[in-house]
């Protein structure tokens, strides 16, 4: 018994990580823009798929399954997905960003239906599994078994969320990046390229989605219509974590991941997503500002 | 105006009958695919309402449209009433539902919306995939009966395209006329400027309330319709896709304008047709067209077509009447009175204990240093913002609680520090728009005729609100505030940005708009504007009256010398 709850509490931990990644990628662009990207998910799906294809072309080249683990796979990933989000931010947001936010809502929207689509029209509907990040199987500590593609799914975003916290927090970047979405004017008047820091900020949020899709797509497997839901979640963790707070995402997004799959296991996913939207809808009755207060001044 | 208006259901008729009457002249695959386009146009028109024109993001219109479908079709089935009766009960069970939607959700604002009516629409695709003894589970209920009216089936194609565009064109009258002047030009004060349409008089709960309820009814009719076209209700018809085709209509065929959405409807029903390559991939090139659209045009193939081919006439001053209006109502004397007003912010005292009266013919003027809470007495008494202690009284009952646009009913109007930026109204729209709602539609022409009549506005009537300069913007914004027929007018810096002769140009007519009988408070930073004008000044700092009274002897007051020259002067 203890070591199935263990076992289940973990893989609410990892899943919750990985929705951290996606809503932290999700408030940064919220931050910087004043704006929902609506395609965060297509783009964690569109990293899911990105895996699969780079596993496969390296093992297929050397013939040696090591070299296609998850882990060395990262960093590709993290590449090629913040050079997208720098295209996105340039197809998307850039020749819109004088208009209402409403209009950045819609051009995310079809942006995902483009992405989701096409990725879609290449590769089917069918789900692709992609590579473990270290190995598959388990390890046996005493009377506990624990999975390590979960331990090593945790450790790894762990990282990435530490190392998103040390940049935003204690590097230079980080202090432009902040600055540029408090007040883009008065950061431009002291010397910052704002634009240059919003599409930064896009490569850095898709960069995460895209990791989060890489360590979703072994467990969970990586499907062309999984982006609305990843989003939805993301969402959601961002307005219970406080609409616009990078701690708050990370800690709201753990809680949805646990939530879901302890309610997965203990009644069923359909339930478990039922009562995700009714603790949402219930928040946005009572408590609009998220469970912890409000970071930022919301922009209209 | 209301003769544009007429017009412009005409040519959205022509719009509607060119198309129709090309496809009664096809085969019958190209009339399903009509049939197709009609029952969307009905669902993007009602979607045009809340997002074109409420500018309110909703994600629920495909969950409207999926409830339609399955309450029709669902009772067709079980029950084999006939369909306008199935219709009758799908329409009338959307409205319920999105009524109690409405409740928690219409507050919220821009994102919180949205989510909110996106996660609305995922629990009813949850309930309608798992609900499986009711809704026929993830495979849906077939065998709806065939379309029917007053008995006879409806077995050729040609009959259905005709209904369902009969149904269309009811619903595209149903939309102009709710839409008619000057409500038209309400709502589109009230999607640029929420706040300066509630002080003058617009209610926004109701707009956005009818309106989520109307975009609720077309959705379901469309939704109905298609179920009984297609004989089918799965859960594919509340999948996001359908929320995403519905916007992308919208937005592609003109978010502004019900033509756009027939437009669009038609333009991305075909769509697939005309791209046969792209398979069922079609929604990439509605992500396509909808992202070029977005960018390059945001008001939509409509909006392109009205700015090139039909050229606005905007409004003919000339054929005016030229009856003699008086602007103003005839004020008996009012009073506003104010006790013990108090609000906090986090640990700041905006306002302490505040005590002050203002009376007809009488100009107040309120000065103070910034942040001494001149902007919060303001946003109090006229409902933006809520005291903390302390009550309004205005002529005798209590007002402190009531609603901002109630306030503007009763007599109290505003300006604001910046001045209205819209683009979608002209001078006289945005001055009718405020124009007060007790009166019929040509009394309140005639009352923004009176007011324009005393306005150096006069001569530019048909110009873009945002595009007038400075001291327009600002004359504007007086206009605005006096159609509402005030007793009680806050000024809010109305001089700010002025040249001295626009200054002196306004202060005589405040003058005028006090000896008429209107009771005038003004915050000014210019002293050389106020003194001349004010009968009484009343200087705030932090959040208290320091001195009050007529201008020489605040002028001659240590603690108000003090506040605007320092210590070095005392």
């Amino acid at each position: 018994m203890l070591d199935i709850s263990l076992q289940i509490i973990l893989n609410g931990i990892s899943l919750g990580c990985a929705y951290a990644l996606i809503t932290l990628g999700f408030v940064l662009v919220i931050n910087a823009i004043g704006a929902v990207n609506f395609a965060q998910g297509d783009f964690v799906m569109a990293g899911g798929f990105l895996t699969v294809v780079l596993a496969e072309f390296m093992v297929a080249d050397n013939f040696n399954p090591i070299r296609a683990s998850g882990v060395i796979i990262l960093p590709l990933v993290l590449i090629s997905m913040a050079c997208f989000g720098f295209l996105f931010s340039m197809i998307a947001y850039k020749p819109l960003k004088n208009r209402p936010p409403v209009t950045v809502f819609i051009s995310t929207i079809a942006m995902g239906l483009i992405i989701q689509h096409s990725i879609n029209a290449g590769f089917g509907p069918e789900p692709q599994i992609g590579p473990a990040l270290i190995s598959s199987g388990t390890i046996t500590i005493g009377t506990l078994t624990i999975s390590k593609q979960q331990i090593s799914i945790i450790l790894s975003a762990s990282f990435l969320i530490l190392c998103v916290g040390f940049l935003m927090n204690k590097t230079q970047l980080g202090r432009k990046l902040r600055a540029a979405s408090q007040d883009s004017e008065m950061a431009e008047s002291i010397g910052i390229n704002g634009p240059q820091c919003i599409s930064i900020t896009f490569s850095l949020a898709i960069a995460l989605a895209g990791a989060a899709g890489l360590l979703l797509s072994n467990q969970f497997f990586v499907t062309t219509s999984d982006g609305g839901l990843y989003m939805l979640k993301a969402y959601i963790a961002v307005t219970l974590g406080g609409w616009g707070r990078l701690d708050g995402a990370v800690i709201a997004a753990l809680a949805v991941g646990l939530f879901e799959v302890i309610m997965a296991t203990l009644v069923s996913y359909v339930v478990a997503e039922a009562l995700l939207f009714a603790a949402l809808l219930l928040v946005l009755l009572f408590r609009p500002s998220g469970l912890f207060a409000e970071a930022i001044q919301r922009r209209t | 105006m209301s003769s544009l208006y007429s017009r412009d259901f005409i040519v959205t008729l022509i719009i509607i009958l060119i198309p129709l009457c090309l496809a009664l002249n096809t085969d019958s695959y190209g009339q399903r695919i009509m049939t197709l386009s009609g029952i969307y146009a009905i669902a993007a028109m009602g979607y045009h309402l809340i997002f074109g024109r409420l500018g309110a993001l909703s994600l629920a219109q495909g969950c409207f449209f999926g409830l339609g479908a399955y309450s029709a079709g669902l009772i067709g089935v079980h029950f084999g009433l006939s369909f306008l009766t199935c219709l009758l009960f799908a329409v009338i069970f959307t409205a319920l539902v999105s009524l109690i939607i409405a409740l928690p959700v219409l507050r919220l604002e821009s994102h919180y919306f949205a989510l909110a009516t996106l996660g609305i629409a995922q629990v009813a695709l949850l309930i309608a995939i798992n609900w499986t003894e009711v809704t026929g589970g993830a495979n849906g209920t077939y065998g709806i009966p065939q379309l029917d009216l007053f008995g006879v089936e409806l077995s050729s194609s040609n009959d259905v395209l005709i209904l369902v565009w009969v149904i269309l064109i009811i619903i595209v009258s149903l939309t102009f006329w709710i839409m008619r002047a000057p409500f038209n030009y309400q709502v589109t004060l009230l999607k640029d400027t929420p706040e300066v349409a509630a002080s003058s008089g617009i209610d926004i709960g109701r707009w956005r309330l009818t309106f989520f309820i109307m975009s609720a009814i077309f959705g379901a009719t469309a939704g109905a319709l298609q179920a009984y076209t297609i004989g089918v209700v799965s859960p594919a018809t509340l999948e996001f896709q359908v929320m995403v085709s519905i916007l992308a209509m919208t937005v592609i065929g003109g978010k502004n304008h019900p033509a756009g959405a027939v437009i669009g409807a038609i333009l991305l029903t075909h769509l697939p047709e005309w791209f046969r390559f792209l398979e069922t991939h079609y929604l990439i090139a509605y992500g396509a067209a909808l992202l070029c659209t977005i960018i390059v045009a945001p008001s939509g193939i409509f909006g392109l077509f009205e700015k090139f081919i039909i050229r606005n006439p905007g409004y003919d001053v000339k054929s005016l009447p030229s009856k003699e209006n008086k602007a103003v109502s005839d004020a008996n004397s009012t009073s506003l009175e104010i006790q013990g007003l108090s609000k906090t912010y986090g640990g700041i005292k905006a306002l302490k204990n505040l005590n002050m009266t203002l009376t007809s013919y009488q100009i107040v003027g309120l000065v103070g240093p910034n942040g001494s809470g001149k902007s919060t007495l303001i946003n109090i008494i006229s409902g933006l913002q809520r005291q903390d202690e302390g009550t309004i009284e205005l002529d005798g009952s209590f007002i402190e609680n009531t609603a901002s646009y109630k306030r503007s009913n009763r007599g109290i109007a505003r300006t604001y520090q910046t001045s209205l930026r819209s683009s979608d109204l002209n001078v006289y729209q945005a001055i009718l728009a405020c124009s007060s709602n007790q009166h019929n539609l040509k009394h309140r022409h005639n009352q923004t005729h009176a007011i324009l009549r005393n306005s150096r506005l006069i001569s530019k009537t048909e110009i873009m609100v945002g595009d007038l300069s400075t001291a327009d913007a600002r004359e504007l914004d007086l206009c605005m505030a006096l159609a509402t027929e005030p007793k009680i007018l806050l000024l809010d810096e109305p001089a700010a940005g002025l040249s001295s002769s626009e200054q002196r140009f306004l202060s005589t007519k405040i003058r005028h708009l006090a000896q008429s009988g209107i009771s005038i408070l003004i915050v000014d930073h210019s002293m050389d504007f106020l003194l001349p004008v004010v009968d009484r000044l009343i200087c705030l700092d932090q959040g208290s009256v320091v001195a009050e009274g007529v201008p020489a002897k605040v002028l001659a007051d240590p603690k108000a010398l003090k506040l605007y020259f320092g210590n070095a002067r005392s």
